[in-house]
């Protein structure tokens, strides 16, 4: 299903404010669904999921440990007087999950958008295209942070200093000594990006036309009012819950 | 037997199509001076960082000093081998010259006293001292590349790959860097050159190897042990 990026971002922005308004893992377990309801509908792949597989254990842990906090409802395991685990804390450590998935899912949703769409999307939307283009650069810096961060790691290795094994109480001032090299060559970059910039004309004339075009179809609105009325409903149901 | 050997070595980028290494069985010898030639993107730096272990080839294995490349961490490569990287900067994090230099040296166990003596005489090599206190980053292309030099160099290697040496330097410290490539050399230190500088190549005399898209097809020159 071909529809604009506006409808997505609506559509993933319902799923966000819902998954963090409701705390309830019944409630979060269906909107869940209708995410994945969603996701198959614009036939996106799950692929993405499997990247989680190596983090399962990691929310399992999390999951159980929050639950141990949190000490509402009824006492499942006590230890003498105090409480270790309640049917809250169960409940809350799911709903974490839950919420979780659903975000995940609802970044399903964008991911086969590509970049300038995207953008597009937010200056058809009326955000001024500065800020539009400083996102723009924020997204493009994260890979090149990384990157840096990588080569700097490597650097280090292959001058065969060992950062895990030998000098474990010296690490923190490594550390603090390379992060100041790190940041001022991102930001050389970044100031090269500017003079560039500059030299290219950004911002010479007040307007800036698209190669791209963006426009909303019937199926958007047929799409986005189907969303809303879904929501309302399912809001308007589970008020009791 | 040989430090570094590959056999039916394959690495394609993901999201190629070509493979940027293809089959390529090579065998190095722990005192040989090699030079490696070759157009743009035929395979010359993705072949050094195969045998660094900082790209695992799909096809083929690669033995480092009697062990596949990849059962050693990149630090244990690094104790074996000094590296140079095509683009110096990347390899910069310090926040002065001689800091760059002693990073290595001072966390491999060096004394301070050392240390200093290594940096001094590391930095003598290339007129580098007074410089000592400058951002790395804030030097020409070239000092650039003659402190990343120095920084392996005074690590002492027993052997040691340079990507584009000689970029960006002048024709009096290129014929610098090959007096001293020579003096390590003769010292016992294997050398593997990637360069398209083809003066400093014949003047580098050593075994040649040419690749085109990703193969050898040339090897002159052949160290016998
Ligand atoms: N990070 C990368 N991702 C994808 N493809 C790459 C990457 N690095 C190199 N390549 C491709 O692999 C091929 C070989 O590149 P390589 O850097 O090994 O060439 P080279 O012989 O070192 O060239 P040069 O003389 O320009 O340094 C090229 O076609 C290049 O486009
Ligand atoms: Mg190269």
């Amino acid at each position: 299903m071909q529809v604009d990026i506006r409808t997505k971002l609506l559509i993933v922005a319902i799923f966000s404010v819902l998954a963090l308004v409701y705390q309830d893992p019944r409630i979060l377990g269906i909107i869940l669904l209708l995410n994945l309801l969603t996701v198959t509908l614009f036939r996106i792949s799950f692929n993405i999921f499997r990247g989680f597989k190596k983090f399962i254990y990691m929310y399992a842990m999390l999951m159980i440990i929050q639950s141990f906090f949190v000490k509402s409802g009824e006492p499942l395991i006590k230890l003498g007087n105090t409480y270790l685990l309640t049917t809250g804390g169960i409940f809350y450590g799911i709903s974490i999950i839950l919420r979780f998935l659903i975000l995940v899912g609802s970044g399903l949703i964008l991911v086969d958008c590509n970049t300038s769409e995207l953008l597009l999307a937010l200056v058809k939307l009326r955000i001024p295209y500065e800020i539009v283009f400083m996102i723009q650069m924020g997204i493009r810096f994260i890979p090149v942070f990384i990157n840096e961060l990588q080569n700097i790691f490597s650097g280090i290795q292959l001058r065969g200093v060992d950062l895990r094994k030998v000098y474990k109480r010296k690490v923190l001032r490594v550390y603090i000594s390379i992060f100041s090299p790190l940041i001022y060559s991102v930001w050389l970059k970044a100031e090269k990006l500017s003079i560039l910039l500059e030299l290219r004309g950004f911002r010479k004339f007040p307007t800036r036309t698209y190669y791209r075009d963006i426009s909303l179809k019937k199926l958007d609105y047929v799409v986005i009012s189907l969303s809303l009325i879904v929501t309302v409903v399912l809001v308007y149901v589970l008020r009791g819950l | 037997m040989a430090f570094i050997s590959l056999q039916g070595v394959s690495y394609t980028y993901s999201g190629r199509k070509e493979p940027a290494v293809r089959n390529i069985s090579l065998n190095f010898g722990q005192v040989e001076k090699i030079a490696i030639t070759g157009l743009n993107g035929s395979g010359k730096s993705t072949l050094a960082k195969l045998i660094l272990g900082l790209l695992k080839p799909q096809n083929g294995e690669i033995i480092l000093d009697g062990r596949p490349v990849g059962k050693y961490s990149l630090v244990e490569v690094g104790e074996k081998l000094g590296y140079v990287l095509q683009n110096p900067s990347q390899m910069m994090f310090n926040t002065s010259v001689y800091n760059e230099i002693a990073f290595g040296l001072k966390w491999r166990g060096k004394s301070k006293n050392e240390v200093h003596h290594l940096c001094k005489r590391y930095l003598d090599l290339f007129d580098l001292w007074d410089l000592r206190g400058e951002l790395p980053f804030n030097l020409s292309e070239g000092q650039k590349q003659l402190v990343a030099l120095s920084a392996v160099l005074a690590l002492q290697p027993r052997y040691l790959i340079l990507d584009e040496p000689t970029k960006s330097i002048d024709t009096f410290r290129k014929k610098k860097l090959k007096d001293i490539l020579q003096e390590i050399w003769r010292q016992g230190t294997g050398i593997m050159v990637i360069s398209h500088d083809i003066e400093f190549v014949a003047g580098f005399n050593g075994r040649r190897i040419h690749m085109a898209q990703g193969e050898v097809v040339e090897d002159a020159g052949r160290y016998k042990d």
